[in-house]
C-alpha cells in the first residue's frame, strides 16, 4: 500500500509538532496524549501484520525524487527485519514514555524528541536507498543530543559530545562511501541513483568492494558498538535518562547492525569475506572484554551498558561467520537485545527514581522490600544470560552453533561470554537483591506499582514467548537473511 | 525603453539596478541635507528602492530570453547566466536585510541616512562587479562596495572595536585592492585585453603552452585580491576582527553581500577566462582550501566570542565553496548551491545576534545566548536551525549542499580533498554544536529576559530558518537553478 511505510516516519513527526502546540499550562495532558500518539505507529504495525505478506525481503514500496538533476529518489521499503525491527522501536519507545516518571512525564521537549527520535530511527528501517539511510542516520543524533543534554546526568556534556563527535566521525565513512557508491552508479548508468536495486545491479571490481565494505562496515560498527570502538557506549548510557538509555540499547545499536546487514554485506560482498575474520576476532575480543568489565562495575548501569557490548559482540560474531544459521541467530538476536536491555534499563531507571543512586553496594536485601521487582529483575537477568525457554537463548545459541563451522576456536571462546553473563547478572543480582537489608532508606521503598508493571510487562510476555517459540521470529528473518546468504555464496562460489 | 536604448546606442535595462540603487541613496541624500524628512519617509523611499532594484533584476532576465549572453556599453557591462545569479543574490540580500539594516540605522539615531545611503551605494558597486565584462570594471564595481563596506564597519564612532574593525578593514582591503589592480596590469601588460570573454579566446589562441609568465602572475595576483574578499585564509586574517568590532545589525550584509560578489566573479574567471588553464592553478587552490578549512577549524573550536566563530566558519565554508568552484562545471553549480544556502543561513544567524545584543554591539559573547531556550523559544530553535545548516545536519539545506559538492568533487577523483572536507565537518559539528549547547541545554540561573521582536524581524527570521529546512528537503528547484547558471559549460 502506498503511504504504509513514510508513515511511519510522518506521524511521529506530526506527533511532535502536535505535542508542542499544546499549551504549557495543560501539562497533565502532555503524557497521555502521547501515549496516545505512540499507539498510533503501532497499530500501524499491527494493520501490516495482519493484512500484508512480510515474510520477505526487502521491497520498495514508496519512492519520491529528491534531487532530479542526479536521479537521485528517496526510497522507503519494508522487509521481514525492518518490520520487525519498526515494531520493536514503536514498542520500546510506547513503553518508555509510560515508564518515565514526573519529572520527564510532563516536559515537552522530553516526550516530542522521543517522538523524533521514533521518526528518525525508523527511517533508518525503511530506507530503501543510501542517502535516506545516511540522513536518517545522522537525523537520529539532533534528539539524542537534546535528549542526553538536557536530561541527562551529573557528566552528560562530556558524554554527549563523545556520543556525538563518535557517530559523526563514523558517518562521515558512510557519507564518504555512498559519494563513492554514487559516482561508480554515475559510471555505469549516468545517474547517480542510489536505490537498492540499482547497487546490487552494479558490479564492482574486487578492490572498489572492498574499499567500499570498509568505508560502511567502520561507519556503522561504531554504532555497534565494536571493541575497541566502544568507548562512548558506557558514557553514553550511564548519563542518558532512562528512555534515552532503554532507546539507545534497544534500537539504536541495532542500527549500526542493520546498516551491514542490509548495505555492507550483501552489496560488497567481497569486502566482506575479505575482513570477516578481523570482525570475528574484534566481536570475541569485545564479548569477552565487555563481560570481564562488566563483572567488575559497581554502577548497575554502567554494568548494563558494558552487557550490551558483550551482547552486541555476538551479533557481530554471527553476521561476520556469514552462515545461515549464524545469520538468523544474529537478527534474532537483536531483536533479543532491544528487548531484554530495554527491560533491564527501564528496571534500573525505576529503582533509580526511588533511591537516586544506582551503585550496586546500595542496595542489598531488596528482595524483602520489593519483591516483585526482585522477580522481574531475576526474569529479565535470565533472559539476558540465556537461559534455555527464554529469547536470550534461541540468539545466541543459534549464534554459536552457527558461527562454529567458520571460526571454532573463536566461537568456543566466545561461548565463555555466556558463562561471564551468568556471572556478572547473578553476581549484581545477589548483591541487590539478597542478603539483609542492610541501609535504613531501603527498607520504606515500595514495590512496583501498576504503571510501571504495565510498562515493563510486554517485555517480559515478549521474552517469554520468543523463547518458547522462536520460529515466529524467525519465519520473519527467514527471506532477509537468505539474500545475504546467497550473495555470500555466490562469491564463494565463484572463487 | 529599447526604442530609447537603441536611439542613444546603448541598453539601460542591463545597469538598471545599479542606477536604480544610485539614485535612491541620491534622494536619500538630496532629503537628508536639504529638508527635515520623517524617518518613515526614508523608510519608503529605501524599500522603494530596494523594491524597483528587483523589479529591475527582474527586467534583466526579460533581456536574457531576448538576447541570450550578450555584452553592452562596448564589452563593459555583461549579461550571462552568471550575472543574472549574482544579480537575484544581491538583490536578496538587500531586501533580506532591509529589516536588521534599518532597524540598526534607527538606533544610530541621526547617523540613519549616512548608514543607508553607504549600504545602497556598496550594493550598487557589487551589483557593477557581477555584471562587469572589462576587468577595470570589475575593479571599479569591487572598490565602489567595499568602500561604502569599509565606512560601515566604523559607523558607531563611539565604540572602540567599530573603529578597529573599520581601520582595518580598510587597510588590508586597500591592500588586496592594489594586489588585484597590480594583477589586472599585469593582464594587460601580457595580452592587452581587459574583457573575460576575450581573454579565455587570447589563451585558446596562443595555445596552453605559449602563455607569457606575466598572465600566470596577472591572474594569480586577481585571484588572491579576490579571495581577501571571500577571507579564504591565509587572507581570512581582517574577517573575525572585522565581523567581531561592526555594528551586529549590518554584518549580516556585510559578511553575505561580499562573499556573494566575489564569489560569482571568481567562478566566472575560472570557467571563462582560465577555463584552459585551470589545471596551472591546482596547487594554489588546493594550498588556499586546505589551510582555510584548517585554520578555520582550528580556531573557530577555540573562539569565546559568537561573532569570530562566524568568522572562521566561513571561512572554512569559503574553503568549501572555493573547492567546488576551481574543480569543473558541475563543481561549480554545487558551489552556487551552497552559495545560496550559505547566505540565507547567514543573515539568519547575524539577525538573531542582533535582536539579542542590540544592533549597535560589537562583542558577543558566549554568554550572550547563555540560556537562550528558557524565554525566547522562537529565536533558540531558529538559531539551532541556522547552526544545524551550517554544520551539515541532514534535513537541513547545509547537508545538501555539503552532499552534492562532495559527490562532485569525488567524481573528479579529488579524493584527498574530498577527505580533508569530511574531517573538517565533524570538527565543525564540534564547534557549531557548542553555541547550541549553550543556548539550548545549559541550565542557568538567570537567563536572558524575554525580548522585544518585532513582527517584521519574526517573519525574516521564520522564513529564512523554514527556507533552510525547506532546501533540506525538497532541493530539487534550486539545484535545477545552480545548473542553469553553468549550462552553457557542461
Amino acid at each position: 500500500m502506498i503511504g504504509l511505510t513514510y508513515s511511519f516516519v510522518l506521524i511521529p513527526l506530526v506527533s511532535t509538532i502536535f505535542i508542542f502546540c499544546i499549551p504549557k499550562r495543560r501539562a497533565e495532558l502532555f503524557r497521555p496524549l502521547t501515549i496516545f500518539l505512540s499507539l498510533i505507529p503501532l497499530g500501524l504495525c499491527l494493520y501490516i501484520f495482519l493484512n500484508q505478506n512480510l515474510k520477505t525481503s526487502f521491497n520498495v514500496v514508496d519512492k519520491f525524487s529528491w534531487i532530479s538533476a542526479y536521479g537521485i529518489n528517496l526510497t522507503f521499503g519494508l522487509s521481514g527485519m525492518s518490520f520487525l525491527l519498526i515494531t520493536l522501536n514503536c514498542l520500546l519507545v510506547l513503553l518508555s514514555i509510560l515508564s518515565l516518571n514526573e519529572n520527564h512525564g510532563h516536559s515537552k521537549g522530553f516526550l516530542g524528541s522521543l517522538m523524533l527520535l521514533q521518526a528518525s530511527v525508523n527511517g533508518v528501517f525503511l530506507a530503501g536507498d543510501l542517502i535516506s539511510l545516511f540522513i536518517f542516520f545522522e537525523a537520529l543524533l539532533i534528539p539524542m543530543y537534546f535528549l542526553m543534554g538536557i536530561w541527562g546526568g551529573e557528566n552528560r556534556r562530556y558524554a554527549t559530545i563523545k556520543f556525538i563527535l563518535f557517530t559523526v566521525f563514523g558517518s562521515i565513512f558512510i557519507l564518504a562511501g555512498t559519494i563513492y557508491t554514487g559516482v561508480l552508479s554515475y559510471l555505469s548508468s549516468g545517474s547517480f541513483a542510489l536505490d537498492f536495486e540499482t547497487i546490487s545491479s552494479l558490479s564492482f571490481t574486487s578492490s572498489q568492494s572492498k574499499i567500499l565494505f570498509l568505508l560502511f562496515t567502520f561507519g556503522f560498527l561504531i554504532k555497534v558498538p565494536i571493541f575497541p570502538l566502544h568507548t562512548w557506549l558506557p558514557d553514553a548510557h550511564v548519563e542518558a535518562p532512562t528512555a534515552g538509555s532503554i532507546l539507545l540499547a534497544g534500537v539504536l545499536l541495532k542500527v549500526g547492525a542493520y546498516g551491514i546487514l542490509r548495505v555492507s554485506i550483501p552489496f560488497f560482498t567481497e569486502g566482506f569475506i575479505e575482513y570477516q575474520f578481523l570482525i570475528a576476532i574484534l566481536s570475541v575480543i569485545g564479548i569477552i572484554y565487555g563481560a570481564i568489565v562488566a563483572i567488575v562495575q559497581i554502577d548497575i548501569k554502567k554494568l548494563i551498558a558494558y552487557s550490551s557490548i558483550s551482547h552486541m559482540g555476538f551479533v557481530m560474531l554471527g553476521i561476520s561467520a556469514g552462515r545461515f544459521l549464524s545469520l538468523e541467530g544474529a537478527v534474532i538476536q537483536m531483536i533479543n537485545h532491544g528487548i531484554t536491555s530495554g527491560a533491564l534499563f527501564m528496571l534500573v531507571g525505576f529503582i533509580y527514581d526511588r533511591r537516586h543512586t544506582r551503585r550496586i553496594s546500595d542496595f542489598g536485601g531488596l528482595k524483602q522490600s520489593m519483591p516483585i521487582y526482585a522477580g522481574v529483575f531475576l526474569f529479565t537477568s535470565f533472559a539476558s544470560i540465556g537461559l534455555p525457554g527464554l529469547n536470550g537463548f534461541v540468539g545466541e545459541f543459534m549464534i554459536l552453533m552457527g558461527s562454529f563451522p567458520t571460526f571454532q576456536f573463536l566461537s568456543s571462546i566466545a561461548a565463555f561470554g555466556v558463562v561471564l553473563a551468568a556471572i556478572y547478572m547473578l553476581w549484581a543480582y545477589q548483591r541487590m537483591f539478597n542478603g539483609k537489608l542492610i541501609h535504613e532508606e531501603n527498607k520504606e521503598i515500595h514495590d512496583l506499582n501498576s504503571k510501571e508493571l504495565v510498562a515493563v510487562a510486554p517485555l517480559l510476555l515478549l521474552m517469554l514467548f520468543i523463547g518458547i517459540y522462536p520460529s515466529f521470529i524467525e519465519s520473519y528473518v527467514l527471506q532477509d537473511v537468505s539474500v545475504i546468504y546467497e550473495s555470500i555464496n555466490n562469491i564463494l562460489g565463484e572463487s | 525603453m529599447s526604442q530609447i536604448s537603441e536611439a542613444i546606442g546603448f541598453n539601460l535595462i542591463v545597469i538598471s539596478p545599479t542606477v536604480t540603487l544610485v539614485i535612491t541613496a541620491l534622494i536619500l541624500l538630496f532629503f537628508t541635507i536639504t529638508i527635515e524628512t520623517k524617518m518613515i519617509v526614508k523608510k519608503v523611499i529605501t524599500f522603494s528602492g530596494i523594491l524597483v532594484t528587483l523589479f529591475c533584476v527582474f527586467l534583466k532576465f526579460g533581456l536574457f530570453s531576448q538576447n541570450g549572453v550578450s555584452s553592452y556599453f562596448t564589452q563593459k557591462i555583461l549579461l550571462d547566466e552568471f550575472s543574472l545569479f549574482g544579480n537575484v543574490l544581491i538583490g536578496l540580500i538587500l531586501f533580506l536585510n532591509f529589516i536588521p539594516i534599518w532597524g540598526t540605522s534607527y538606533e544610530l539615531n541621526e547617523k540613519t541616512s549616512e548608514a543607508i545611503i553607504l549600504i545602497l551605494m556598496s550594493a550598487s558597486g557589487f551589483f557593477l562587479m557581477v555584471d562587469a565584462e572589462n576587468l577595470i570594471m570589475l575593479f571599479i564595481g569591487l572598490e565602489i562596495g567595499s568602500i561604502s563596506l569599509y565606512a560601515l564597519a566604523g559607523l558607531n564612532r563611539i565604540d572602540k572595536l567599530s573603529n578597529e574593525a573599520s581601520l582595518k578593514y580598510f587597510l588590508l582591503g586597500s591592500l588586496a585592492s592594489c594586489i588585484f589592480i597590480y594583477g589586472v596590469a599585469l593582464v594587460y601588460v601580457s595580452y592587452s585585453l581587459m574583457s573575460v570573454y576575450d581573454f579565455a579566446l587570447a589563451i585558446a589562441y596562443t595555445g596552453p603552452d605559449l602563455i607569457p609568465l606575466t598572465t600566470f602572475i596577472g591572474v594569480l595576483l586577481i585571484f588572491v585580491g579576490l579571495l581577501f574578499k571571500i577571507a579564504a585564509a591565509p587572507f581570512q586574517s581582517w574577517a573575525p576582527d572585522v565581523y567581531q568590532g561592526s555594528p551586529t545589525g549590518y554584518v549580516g550584509y556585510m559578511a553575505s553581500i561580499v562573499k556573494v560578489a566575489s564569489f560569482i566573479v571568481i567562478a566566472r574567471i575560472c570557467m571563462v577566462s582560465v577555463r584552459f588553464i585551470l589545471e596551472d592553478f591546482e596547487t594554489f587552490f588546493f594550498t588556499v582550501i586546505f589551510l582555510s578549512v584548517l585554520i578555520g577549524s582550528f580556531f573557530a573550536s577555540i573562539q569565546t566570542d559568537l561573532k569570530r566563530l562566524i568568522a572562521y566558519s566561513g571561512v572554512v565554508q569559503s574553503g568549501f565553496i572555493l573547492s567546488g568552484i576551481t574543480s569543473g562545471v558541475n563543481g561549480t553549480s554545487s558551489s552556487m548551491f551552497y552559495l545560496f544556502a550559505y547566505i540565507l543561513q547567514l543573515i539568519g544567524i547575524f539577525t538573531i545576534f542582533s535582536i539579542i545584543s542590540g544592533k549597535l554591539s560589537s562583542n558577543f559573547e558566549m554568554d550572550n545566548i547563555r540560556g537562550l531556550m528558557k524565554n525566547n523559544r522562537f529565536l533558540a530553535i531558529s538559531f539551532c536551525v541556522f547552526m544545524f545548516g551550517l554544520a551539515g545536519i541532514p534535513l537541513t539545506s547545509g547537508f545538501v549542499s555539503k552532499f552534492i559538492l562532495l559527490t562532485n568533487l569525488w567524481a573528479y577523483e579529488k579524493y584527498f580533498l574530498v577527505s580533508i572536507l569530511l574531517l573538517s565537518t565533524v570538527v565543525g559539528f564540534y564547534f557549531y554544536l557548542r553555541p547550541i549547547w549553550i543556548a539550548t541545554i545549559e541550565k542557568v540561573d538567570e537567563p536572558i529576559e524575554m525580548l522585544l521582536i518585532q513582527k517584521s524581524e519574526y517573519l525574516l527570521i521564520g522564513s529564512l530558518a523554514s527556507l533552510t529546512i525547506l532546501f533540506g528537503l525538497l532541493p530539487n528547484t534550486l539545484i535545477n537553478i545552480s545548473r542553469w547558471v553553468v549550462q552553457n559549460y557542461l
